[in-house]
């Protein structure tokens, strides 16, 4: 299978999950479950930041229309996309990356991991919250709904990659 | 020209980046306010396709407590039916009554989405604007109020539900008719708050609170919750007072939307009001 099915296939995937599973999920207590920023992590190594953040808008559209967010959600993505070449950069090997690996936790190891797609999903969430909530009075309160949906959301993205990703052959 | 090409090239990314913000956020508050198009929302044809497909599945998770709530509304209204009523007076004769005029009709539907865990829910409901259900309408549940019509498409529409910013439902706590503003800070779906209560009033806990409907959008005395706690806030001289909803958005399904057949009379009416810049806030 090609890169570009593999992404098609995973951009539908993640939309549908997202849309149908994890929004349909109401647990209370500021628990918000978003996957989809995965989708963007994922996307192979020599993507352009251009492309990134026009894949990251469509995702982020989508999902708005079937959560009623009109936009929201979209805004939040393009953020994060812009900033994964930065981080990307931040925690690049010296002699950059593979492009035959994927960022996924079983290619790049549990530590890159950790710290990269961290960064990037707590920009995700922390632009997320304040654009939801837009009252600076209450940013004690827009932290806590970070700190509370990333977590979850993380744990949750590093199950699914299990599920939803092989081992990249060539190591 | 050459120039300005060049810069293009350098801020490229950031341009790129820029203006996909500036269309996503410019959307953003531009559809909460007022929604130009259903394409964006649930009430789109695709969209709510796809939702009921999902509905068709979860909808039964809920199917006992549903029909509980049902039944208990049926015996509710079975009471007030005079057949089950003992008659005090015999020989009394029916008269065709002309004293009393229907102004509010009702539109039963479902709800085929909905979220409570943002800062703006929004409820799908499978009714549209083919059974008559038009933007600004109320809609209620059997146990108390759920918001007003956002959106409308042909099979569906988009409530904008009380767990929203700005939804302003007028309400009275019961036994002395304080109105009040309904409000919702974004916290907890359970409760929600009264504004604009002054302070030198007295409240008891737990007395019921229910719709107003001064402005012909409900009509009077839907449930919406009882008074849980009063706060006094620091600096005004009013109440914040702590409403829990007696409705369970988390797991809402049966609703009606509310026609009033004398909206436009009320509205024509009012609208001959010349404006009055700081009140357009209440609704």
């Amino acid at each position: 299978m090609n890169n570009l099915t593999k992404n098609i296939i995973r951009f539908i995937v993640f939309a549908v999950l997202q849309t149908l599973i994890f929004n349909q999920l109401e647990i209370g207590y500021g628990f918000h479950l978003m996957i989809h920023p995965l989708f963007i992590m994922l996307l192979p190594f020599e993507m352009g930041v251009i492309s990134l953040m026009g894949l990251a808008f469509l995702m982020g559209i989508i999902i708005d229309i079937f959560s009623n967010t009109y936009g929201l959600h979209a805004s939040s993505l393009v953020m994060m996309a812009y900033f994964r070449p930065l981080v990307f950069k931040f925690y690049g090997p010296r002699e950059g990356y593979d492009p035959l690996k994927e960022p996924s936790v079983f290619d790049m190891g549990n530590r890159w991991f950790t710290y990269v797609f961290g960064i990037l999903l707590l920009i995700h969430h922390l632009w997320y919250f304040l654009v939801e909530i837009f009252q600076f009075n209450q940013f004690f309160f827009i932290l806590q709904k970070t700190i509370f949906s990333a977590v979850p959301s993380f744990l949750i993205c590093l199950l699914l990659q299990s599920f939803l990703i092989k081992k990249s052959k060539t190591k | 020209m050459r120039n300005l090409i060049a810069f293009l090239r350098r801020f490229q990314i950031f341009l790129v980046f820029a203006s996909l913000q500036i269309i996503s956020l410019v959307i953003y508050v531009q559809f909460l306010s007022f929604p130009r198009s259903q394409y964006l929302t649930t009430a789109s044809n695709v969209t709510a396709k796809v939702l009921t497909w999902e509905n068709d599945v979860t909808k039964h998770f809920d199917l006992s407590k549903n029909n509980y709530a049902l039944q208990r509304e049926n015996i509710r209204l079975r009471e007030r039916l005079p057949e089950f009523m003992y008659t005090l007076s015999a020989g009394k004769v029916k008269v065709e009554d002309t004293i009393f005029k229907q102004q509010y009709t009702y539109i039963p539907g479902m709800v085929i989405n909905s979220s409570v865990t943002r800062r703006n829910n929004y409820f799908t409901l499978n009714i549209g604007s083919k059974q008559g259900v038009k933007p600004n309408m109320g809609v209620f549940s059997d146990k108390g109020v759920v918001g007003i019509v956002h959106n409308t498409s042909e099979h569906y529409c988009v409530v904008k539900s009380v767990l929203t910013k700005d939804i302003n439902v007028d309400v009275i706590i019961e036994p002395i008719h304080l109105a009040g503003i309904l409000k919702w800070d974004g916290h907890d779906p359970r409760r929600g708050s009264i504004d604009g209560i002054s302070n030198d009033l007295r409240i008891k806990k737990w007395s019921r609170v229910i719709t107003r409907g001064g402005s012909g959008i409900f009509p009077k005395g839907i449930p919406v919750g009882k008074v849980e706690r009063i706060e006094s806030i620091e600096g005004e001289p009013l109440w914040n007072v702590v409403v829990r909803y007696s409705e369970d958005y988390r797991t809402l399904q049966r609703v009606y939307v509310v026609k009033n057949v004398m909206i436009e009379e009320q509205q024509a009416l009012e609208g001959q009001i010349p404006p009055d810049e700081e009140e357009d806030v209440l609704r």
